[in-house]
């Protein structure tokens, strides 16, 4: 290989004396193609999804929004919402920036780049035609398998794609040491394609019967979250705060304490969402407990994080990566905390069935994992276009939109959901009125929908002015500038 | 519900099995020694620890 020649043609003005800068840029080189294209449709999926998002939201205070057409009614936009965030926008972004750490902590570059593409191409066409399905009355009504059977392989087809490719990358990768974040990356890489067969053979194509249904419709939510946002969100937290701060992580020991005994007890967790319900008491209380065990996991993570940042919290000032990966990295442990608190009956009595559990999902799939995402992007596609992003203020002010729009939110939903809680446990309240509690609480909701939409747009338009590359010729293949200049001062 | 259960018990084993070889895999690799050094392997002689590596674009 010759890292010198795709160097110079990236940025001439390079100096050729780092021969780990050569690698650097031509890794980072290597990756365009596919990062950037799964980013891409991420970014339309985004727009597509907040959009039916927000309407869904202002059905709930006002039922007879825009209902006279079949596929605008809320049965439909609801599940097309869902599916389009999680697997439009969530899992492109998720696997774009889990294409580029794969190959930079593989130490090599991207191989087999026509594969990638050829997945991201059926991602895109499965997610296509089976929210359109949704949108024509197809959904199958199982929480976050709404998708129609029709577009299920499709999916299934791209992401083995993406499984295969990161055993090749992993078989080839550079001697020496498996740093934390790619043992998530793999976590999430290879259990993904098997799980999510797992769960349409025995929901779609050989359903199971009666309750059966319940264990492994939840078994599989559950993982999905569990076993693909978290290592993908976590891989990149690793990764960007201790190379934005330059500063190692804090306790090496504690990282893989805290993946090991994720990727052991997670797949545990899944029948807490069914207490109360009609299965074997032992299948619920096992999974109380491996849920409660989940404390070590995310108490590791969130020691090692904060103490990395402690003394350094000034740099939130001045880089975009670090701002929303951090914002992640609270929303992380706050959800988390809060998703073990869900799991003891007791409480989970009071939560389940009203809006909690809404604000707990946003709170979980945006406030960590996206959040995780916008600050990999910011520090992704620069080192991949060779161009700096075109306006700070943009970037802040997309980071105080969707943190102000996340939060009222998630909020909003926290405390409407034990309002309605509360009411619905006395039975001196009606029904009726216990959902009245919920009201204003859904109104405040609504309105955050406008901070999100309007942030998406803001990073949209960054997004495209970065490909088309509208702004100024980087300075260098790493850094920008120093820290310290003029544009620190600005929050 | 006994098939269902057996299923999603299998899953689980499943799961936690291939995470309990993989670490077992890790050990034998040597993957969990000298964990000072380790979290120094994302930096290098150019990006090399004490230097930040990202900011907000400059307006100059």
């Amino acid at each position: 290989m010759k890292p010198s020649s795709i160097l110079s043609s990236l940025n001439p003005a390079t100096e050729p004396d780092s021969l780990a800068s050569h690698e650097r840029a031509e890794i980072d080189a290597s990756t365009r193609g596919p990062v950037l294209l799964f980013f891409g449709s991420a970014v339309f999926w985004l727009l597509a999804g907040s959009l039916l998002g927000l309407l869904s939201a202002w059905k709930m205070t006002h039922p007879g929004l825009l209902d006279s057409m079949a596929w605008l009614t809320f049965g439909r936009i609801r599940p097309a919402h869902v599916n389009i965030v999680t697997y439009g926008w969530a899992f492109s972004a998720g696997i774009g920036t889990g294409l580029w750490l794969m190959a930079r902590l593989c130490r090599v570059p991207l191989m087999h780049s026509r594969l990638l593409v050829s997945a991201a191409v059926f991602w895109n066409l499965g997610v296509l035609v089976g929210v359109l399905g949704i949108l024509a009355g197809d959904s199958r009504s199982i929480e976050w398998l709404e998708l129609p059977g029709y577009a299920t392989p499709v999916l299934f087809i791209a992401y083995a794609f993406i499984g295969v490719w990161a055993v090749i990358m992993f078989r080839y990768r550079k001697p020496g040491h498996v740093y934390v974040s790619q043992w998530y990356l793999l976590a999430a890489f290879l259990w993904f394609p098997w799980l999510y067969a797992t769960a349409n053979i025995l929901l779609v194509w050989q359903p199971v019967q009666g309750s059966a249904q319940g264990a492994v419709n939840w078994w599989f939510a559950r993982n999905l979250l569990g076993l693909w946002f978290t290592p993908i969100g976590l891989a990149s937290a690793y990764y960007m705060i201790p190379k934005v701060l330059g500063r190692p992580i804090h306790s090496y020991y504690l990282s893989i304490l805290g993946f090991w005994s994720l990727a052991i007890f997670y797949s545990w967790n899944g029948m807490h969402h069914l207490i109360g319900g009609p299965f074997p008491a032992w299948m619920i209380s096992a999974s109380v407990v491996a849920s409660i065990m989940m404390f070590i996991p995310v108490v590791a993570v969130a020691i090692n994080h904060h103490m990395t940042m402690r003394g350094h919290f000034d740099a939130l000032k001045w880089s975009p990566t670090l701002r929303f990966t951090v914002f992640g990295a609270i929303a992380y442990t706050v959800v988390s905390l809060q998703g073990i608190a869900m799991a003891i009956p007791s409480l989970n009595t009071l939560t389940h069935f009203t809006d909690y559990t809404i604000g707990h999902a946003h709170l979980g799939l945006y406030g960590f994992f996206s959040m995780m995402m916008f600050g990999a992007v910011y520090y992704i596609v620069p080192r991949l276009v060779g161009w700096e992003w075109p306006s700070a203020t943009m970037i802040r002010w997309h980071f105080w939109l969707v943190a102000t729009g996340i939060l009222l939110m998630a909020g909003s939903l926290t405390f409407g959901g034990i309002l309605q809680g509360l009411a619905l446990y006395d039975p001196t309240v009606s029904f009726q009125s216990s959902l009245d509690y919920a009201i204003p609480f859904r109104w405040l909701r609504g309105i955050s929908g406008f901070f999100l939409l309007a942030g998406h747009v803001v990073f949209a338009t960054l997004f495209i002015l970065m490909i088309l590359k509208v702004g100024r010729r980087r300075e260098g293949p790493a850094l920008f500038a120093a820290p310290d200049d003029d544009t620190s001062a600005t929050v | 519900m006994t098939a269902g259960s057996l299923l999603i018990v299998g899953g689980i084993v499943f799961l936690s099995g291939s995470a309990l070889l993989a670490f077992c895999w890790a050990v034998r690799d040597g993957q969990l020694r000298r964990l000072k050094e380790a979290p120094r392997t994302i930096f290098d002689d150019d990006e090399p620890v004490g230097v930040p590596t990202d900011r907000f674009p400059s307006r100059k």
